[in-house]
């Protein structure tokens, strides 16, 4: 891969990059209604790591002097106005023409909002079963949704490379992240960081988009979130079985599950929950299941 | 630091019998600094145009003129006196325009730049004499040399909109317009369809926090100029959202922040010269004995000394 070059082509995608084309139709629908409302627009935003991600970034980058950065779209909503927020979901949205699913060759568009859904509504399973305190939850909620964020453009803009990672993924029995930095030189981590530092996302998400394949590497502070983003990432390729994204994914360490206080089992409790949560956001977003 | 209004009112310029008294001038302020008088603008509504002409006479004979403009927001009624200001005709002008830009691709000079082109103006923006620099602003502090600081915040309007509080010697004067009170916008009612616990929860305190950062902003101001664009009224029955405040969300905000005047602003198309005079009398009255808060209507060519 010639680095520079590729690196600005994902860099200048990144800047442009539309919502997921399962969400678009939907995105648009509320954001042209004059009477939608703030629950409704709040809920599609949650439903896209896209949309997600720009509309924190949008607060992020306005705002100074706030203690912490900005993780929920509640708030942002609330701070930036429901306006200033529809523009941009719309704007956003009206991208995603250039990217219907005939681009997404290589990555199943599909799969790959239900497993990303899957780990934020996992996330915050686990946090809830932690007994932490309610941003927190809400934290990890977004931060599972967008730990795979890097993905997009790589599927994107080098979609020939990609699907033979895949293909190489399936042969070696081996996790997504190592085919691609064999075809690539750069995983989607890498690109997750990128993304996720470009938008100001905050250290917690930063740290989990770019750490939550290396998790023996990580010496920073924000353990609790990426070991909740690793281990509902794990379960949900367990729970999606043949839908999963990563069908070889890394077994989880037994510190992480240790350092959690969560066992093995708690996934058979939270599986119906998971499923539900899907079955809803499909219901909203009118497409069949 | 004196100010002086140039343009009261918000939306669009509405001259006529009934707003003779408080003029019909859409926003436009002008800030006065020191010993040497340098020049602050807030906000191009069509009140700069007279405050263009005012400077053609007094300001330019001693100099050319070097200024800056601060914009809230881009809505028409800050902007539309832009082409109309008469120093941008002038060789030597300087000029440099702040103000923020929503998530538009569209940089500040774009913005601004396009209300001069022929399909709307007869001047091109490229054919003016004044040397124009235009900076994008967020929340931030600068510090604008002679001893005047800024700070801006940004309020609640439906676009991104910023609030400007200046210090100089001790002194502070502050805007808070276009905005809104903030308010939790998701439902709290356990039985609406939409209701949910924990965005209930985040929406009242983001609220709460937003109301907080915006009453410390302009906390102990001498002189506040606020949106007052509706009568309570007007607001809860069919204003919501609109992005403007009511006479008693500016009193209130301006007690609660202990501040010393409060000069209620960018009054409503339709209210009459008549009206202001009994809302001025109505809430002084209110007020008497509540707190030492000073009221005022904002009247165009009023000015102030802090």
């Amino acid at each position: 891969m010639e680095s520079h070059k590729n690196l600005s082509i994902l860099q200048s995608y990144i800047s442009k990059m539309p919502p997921l084309p399962v969400t678009v139709a939907r995105v648009i629908e509320i954001c042209d209604d004059v009477n939608a409302s703030p629950a409704d627009l709040s809920k599609i935003i949650n439903l896209d790591p896209v949309l997600t991600g720009k509309v924190l970034k949008l607060i992020n980058s306005a705002y100074y002097g706030m203690v912490n950065e900005i993780t929920s779209p509640v708030r942002a909503i609330i701070m930036l106005g429901i306006n200033t927020v529809k523009n941009l979901a719309l704007s956003t949205a009206i991208l995603g023409n250039l990217g219907n699913s005939k681009n997404f060759c290589a990555l199943d568009m599909d799969k790959f909002w239900r497993h990303s859904l899957s780990v934020g509504v996992i996330s915050r399973l686990i946090a809830k079963k932690r007994n932490i305190n309610r941003d927190q939850i809400e934290e990890c909620f977004i931060a599972g949704l967008l730990h795979d964020i890097g993905k997009i453009p790589l599927n994107n803009k080098f979609s020939d490379e990609y699907i033979l990672a895949m293909d190489l993924s399936d042969r070696e029995r081996q996790p997504v992240y190592i085919s691609e930095k064999q075809f690539l030189e750069i995983d989607h981590t890498d690109v997750g960081k990128l993304i996720a530092e470009k938008w100001k996302l905050g250290t917690e998400i930063i740290d989990t988009v770019t750490y939550h394949h290396s998790l023996e590497a990580y010496k920073g502070s924000k353990k609790d979130i990426l070991y909740t983003v690793a281990l509902a990432n794990y379960f949900a390729n367990v729970l999606e079985s043949d839908f999963s994204v990563d069908r070889y994914p890394e077994e989880i360490g037994h510190e992480v599950l240790h350092h959690l206080d969560i066992i093995p089992e708690y996934l058979e409790d939270i599986r119906d929950e998971v499923t539900g949560e899907i079955e809803k956001a499909q219901v909203f977003l009118k497409i069949a299941g | 630091m004196k100010v002086r209004f140039w343009g009261v009112r918000g939306s669009i310029a509405c001259p006529g019998p009934d707003t003779v008294q408080f003029g019909g001038n859409t926003a436009c302020l002008e800030l006065r600094f020191g010993e040497t008088g340098r020049l602050i603008i807030i906000d191009a509504g069509s009140g700069i145009r007279t405050l263009g002409d005012y400077l053609m006479q007094n300001d330019l004979p001693k100099g050319p003129i070097n200024t800056e403009i601060f914009l809230t927001h881009t809505h028409w009624d800050h902007i539309m006196g832009f082409p109309f200001f008469t120093p941008l005709y002038i060789p030597g002008t300087k000029l440099r325009v702040y103000g923020p830009v929503t998530h538009e691709e569209d940089t500040l000079d774009t913005i601004i730049g396009e209300l001069l082109c022929y399909r709307y103006f007869p001047v091109m923006h490229s054919e003016l004499a004044a040397e124009i620099e235009y900076c994008q602003l967020n929340e931030c502090e600068m510090d604008l040399g002679d001893g005047i600081t800024l700070k801006t915040k940004f309020l609640n309007h439906s676009i991104l909109c910023l609030g400007y509080r200046f210090e100089y010697k001790g002194k502070v004067f502050c805007t808070a317009y276009d905005t809104e009170p903030f308010r939790n916008l998701f439902p709290s009612d356990p039985d609406s369809p939409d209701y949910d616990p924990i965005i209930a929860e985040e929406g009242e305190k983001a609220a709460k926090e937003e109301t907080e950062r915006l009453l410390d902003f302009f906390r102990g101001a001498d002189l506040l100029i606020h949106d007052s664009q509706y009568t309570v009224e007007e607001y809860l029955s069919s204003k919501k959202g609109w992005g403007h405040s009511s006479f008693e969300d500016a009193i209130n905000a301006a007690h609660k922040a202990e501040v010393k005047k409060v000069i209620l602003f960018h009054h409503d198309i339709c209210r009459t010269d008549k009206e202001l005079i009994s809302l001025e009398k109505y809430y002084r009255e209110l007020m008497k004995n509540k707190s030492d808060l000073e009221i005022v209507v904002a009247k165009e060519g009023m000015e102030f000394e802090l």
